[in-house]
């Protein structure tokens, strides 16, 4: 059986061999470092135009409509929604863009949900920012009521296990060795002390 | 130094191979010069990762660009400060920070525990081993911060500008000792599960360092909004961002043990459901650096793409299959010791507590990862973002606040009809008084109107408790108001200092409901013009703009636009707000252009302007926002750190221990 002093050192022997392998291997042509800027150029070919024919008078003001944009992603990479990435980010050429379909389209007289219904047709449901209330989509709504209610259903079934009587002996010797004094030094510090 | 940090970073390895091979091992036979080893490879561990960390700070502030991660991520031009915080601000040096703290905590956990809790240690020891053991693989053989390059570049890429920000620099250790301190718990549970000794013994170490990770996970996460507030500029602290989430998570869970723990101590209950609360914080503690660095989910905050995806990913799939085997065998040990006397008991508004906070992480974990699973089921792209996170978890919300204030006001065991009239009747009448008062001053918001109600019956709950606490001093030791508050405090410091956290937790709430009232405006301005806007307090503002400025500072161009604000006709401030482009040493561009917010700071709202850009020579485009109560989240969540600081302060222990506390349920869990 190796005992610890040889196991220490073979593993030294071999961490050693492989510290300086890779030393070495490093120190081998062919890895480069990116020294120019490291966030990439955003791709304007992201964006889709959006185009519809006006079809009467505008039905929503400015404030609509910024709360429109709040409804529709980016789709420069970002994470955040329309009117936040244009507001915030003085190099996306993705959200101007979008913002002048939505401008053009309010011009045009279409309705909130109709400019993002025209927005989906083009970019597909990733240009909304909460998924879908349709289709296989629909779990992600459901799903954390429907396991709440699990939740809520599990906990008043232990509740009810934990009052059973049947689990009275797993408590008992506890209760039945304390002296009297004791069991009530017991049930004044579970009761009062520290609540 | 850096050649010594470079081979102290293999030794370290092969430590952390030998703590993890002779703790297991001494702990299945026995042995306690192998247990004995185990604990010293700890140490040593924890020493060579130190001297791995001194290394890379070295090369770092030596600006030596032979090494991939220094030419990466630091520019010769780059402020020292940041220097040596861009240790953190890529792959390899964040994940050599994770395995240096986890190396210390590990070291200390067997410091501390050196004449207690000997059967559980050899298996804590060699657990943390092997935890400490996957990162050093990691960065060896994954990710290593001291790869060379083929040649020496005259100047690194620089740091990225959102992370040159003082947030930034104290905002990811916090997080990490946050995340981190999971993994100590989870080695005790990991022992009580191999060694069946599964009574109160364990808990005591495990709450404390379950405190110590939530202490830092909610600084980490407070300072992390923060961060994200003055420094991103789209307005807001939380994008409910899969990175943000990832660090909610075990937050979430930690607060739910830390309920739970109590019902265990006092009535030997939920012990099966504890167990799973400490392995869980430390599984999401794994998954949320999974989905950091695995660039399986779009994220603003994601370190690069790299193969480290799959080795956390393995861990991970071990790491259940080992604990999932663990508490399937051992399930009879995790029987409760006591019966549930009363469905109106503090025991199960406890339960209910757990179950909402464990059903937000549910919520918040599986809108993190539906994208990925709607993908694979239609293959189509679907974004889940603040609308998705926000109408599922404000009900959730608002249910654990009125909670908060529910718990504290019903007796342990069982309350009386009586008993329920009296605690209820105050804080009762102090929500629905603050409900009628926030409706009566004209705020319609559905959701704000319960938020408020809700905030002022938690807290009617924690004044009640303190007027309770402190009038019951003053008649048995007839000590004045101020001094029956601090030794209220100080001798029941876990009680109280968990009201003091309830304290900061209602302020969050009240800050975010403010958010209801915020409000935008796109302003387009030349030098000399003015805006003209109403803020939700109905204050009229007059912002007037001097101009657009451009000029060279340290490592950077700024573009400047300075506002005038005036409120009400009268003159408030002057707000700035700046576009930079980073440049290395050579004036050549890094990075693109980075937003400096303008942020003028009010107890009751922040105005906070973004310069979007700039059109012509002296033509700005801004956004201008009120932000109602911003200011409350920092001093909120500072005042939940103070409450936190409090609960851990050891003394409570030792009181508590010597009163007999403790010892409640001890002789049952012996004889089982």
């Amino acid at each position: 059986m190796m005992n610890r002093r040889r196991f220490l050192a073979a593993s030294a022997a071999g961490v050693a061999t492989l510290a300086v392998a890779r030393i070495a291997s490093a120190q081998e042509p062919g890895q480069q470092v990116n020294t120019g800027a490291a966030n990439a150029p955003m791709e304007s070919d992201r964006y889709k135009p959006v185009q519809l024919a006006a079809k009467g008078a505008p039905v929503m003001d400015q404030a609509k409509r910024d709360e429109l944009e709040h409804h529709l992603h980016c789709q420069c990479g970002c994470n955040l929604d329309v009117y936040t990435c244009r507001t915030t980010d003085f190099s996306c050429e993705v959200s101007p863009a979008m913002h002048r379909d939505v401008m053009a389209l309010v011009a045009g007289g279409y309705s909130a949900p109709e400019i993002i219904a025209a927005f989906k047709n083009v970019y597909g449901d990733r240009v909304l920012m909460a998924p879908p209330t349709s289709g296989f989509d629909i779990a992600a709504w459901i799903t954390p009521f429907v396991a709440l209610l699990a939740g809520i259903a599990l906990v008043l079934v232990v509740l009810r296990r934990l009052r059973a009587p049947a689990l009275a002996p797993a408590i008992s010797p506890s209760i039945a060795d304390a002296t009297p004094t004791e069991q009530a030094r017991l049930d004044a510090l579970v009761r009062n002390d520290d609540r | 130094m850096i050649l010594i940090g470079e081979l102290s970073l293999w030794v370290a390895l092969l430590m952390a191979t030998w703590g993890t091979t002779v703790g297991f091992a001494g702990g299945y036979y026995k042995r306690p010069e192998l247990i004995a080893s185990a604990e010293r490879a700890s140490y040593a561990t924890f020493g060579f990762l130190l001297l791995a960390a001194l290394g890379l700070w070295t090369a770092l502030l030596h600006s030596d660009f032979s090494f991939r991660y220094v030419a990466s991520y630091t520019s010769a031009n780059l402020p020292s400060i940041y220097k040596v915080t861009a240790f953190w601000a890529g792959q390899s040096g964040s994940l050599l920070l994770w395995a240096f703290i986890l190396s210390g905590y590990s070291a200390i956990a067997v410091w501390t525990n050196r004449s207690r809790n000997r059967e559980l240690m050899p298996y804590v020891t060699a657990t943390l081993s092997a935890i400490t053991l996957f990162f050093v693989m990691t960065l060896c053989f994954g990710s290593n911060p001291y790869a060379r390059l083929d040649w020496i570049p005259p100047d690194g890429t620089g740091l990225n500008p959102q992370l040159q920000n003082p947030g930034m620099a104290i905002h990811p250790p916090n997080l990490y000792l946050g995340y981190i301190g999971t993994a100590v718990p989870f080695a005790f549970a990991i022992a009580a599960l191999i060694t069946r000794r599964l009574d109160a013994g364990w808990l005591a170490a495990v709450r404390r360092w379950t405190l110590v990770s939530w202490f830092f996970n909610t600084t980490g996460i407070i300072l992390g909004m923060w961060w994200a507030y003055v420094e991103l500029g789209w307005g807001g602290y939380w994008a409910w961002d899969p990175v943000e989430n990832a660090s909610f998570l075990p937050w979430l869970v930690n607060t739910a043990f830390l309920h739970s723990i109590m019902v265990q101590e006092k009535r030997g209950m939920l012990r099966k459901w504890n167990v799973t609360l400490v392995v869980s914080a430390f599984l999401l503690a794994i998954l949320g650096t999974f989905i950091t660095r695995s660039g399986v989910i779009s994220s603003v905050h994601s370190f690069a793409q790299s193969n480290v995806g799959t080795w956390f990913l393995s861990f991970l799939v071990i790491s259940i299959a080992v604990t999932a085997y663990l508490v399937a065998t051992r399930l009879n040990d995790l029987e409760a010791k006591a019966e549930l006397e009363s469905l109106v008991s503090r025991e199960a508004s406890f339960l209910f507590n757990n179950l909402l906070l464990v059903g937000i992480a549910f919520a918040v974990l599986w809108g993190t990862l539906f994208p990925i699973l709607s993908e694979a089921v239609t293959n189509n792209k679907i974004t889940v973002g603040p609308p998705f996170f926000n109408k599922v978890n404000i009900p959730l919300g608002l249910a654990l606040l009125a909670l908060t204030g529910i718990g504290p006001l019903i007796a342990w065991r069982r309350a009386s009809a009586e008993n329920l009239k009296r605690q209820f009747t105050g804080p009762v009448l102090v929500g629905t008084t603050t409900g009628a008062a926030c409706f009566a001053l004209g705020m319609r918001d559905v959701g704000a109107l319960v938020a408020y109600t809700l905030c002022g019956f938690v807290t009617g709950t924690i004044v009640q408790e303190f007027w309770k606490g402190v009038g019951a001093r003053r008649r048995m030791y007839g000590e004045n108001a101020v001094m029956a508050l601090v030794r209220l405090v100080a001798r029941n410091r876990r009680r109280y200092g968990g009201y003091i956290v309830h304290v900061g937790i209602v302020i969050l709430f009240a800050a975010f409901a403010g958010l209801a009232f915020k409000e935008e405006f796109d302003v387009t301005l030349k030098g000399g013009e003015n805006y003209e806007a109403v803020d939700p307090y109905g204050n009229q503002w007059r912002f007037v703009s001097q101009g657009v400025s451009r000029y060279d500072e340290l490592n950077r161009q700024t573009t400047a636009v300075l506002l005038d604000a005036f409120r009400n006709g009268k003159h408030v401030g002057v707000i700035k707000t700046e576009k930079r482009q980073y440049m290395d040493s050579r004036g050549v561009p890094t990075f693109q252009p980075a937003t400096e917010v303008g942020i003028k700071e009010g107890i009751r709202e922040d105005v906070y302007v973004v310069l979007a850009g700039v059109i012509g020579e002296d033509t700005a485009e801004m956004r201008i926002t009120f932000n109602p109560l911003v200011w409350w989240v920092w001093y909120g969540g500072l005042i939940m750190a103070i409450g936190g600081l409090i609960v851990m302060w050891p003394q409570a222990e030792r009181r508590r221990a010597q009163a007999g506390y403790s010892t409640v349920l001890q002789p049952a869990e012996q004889k089982a």
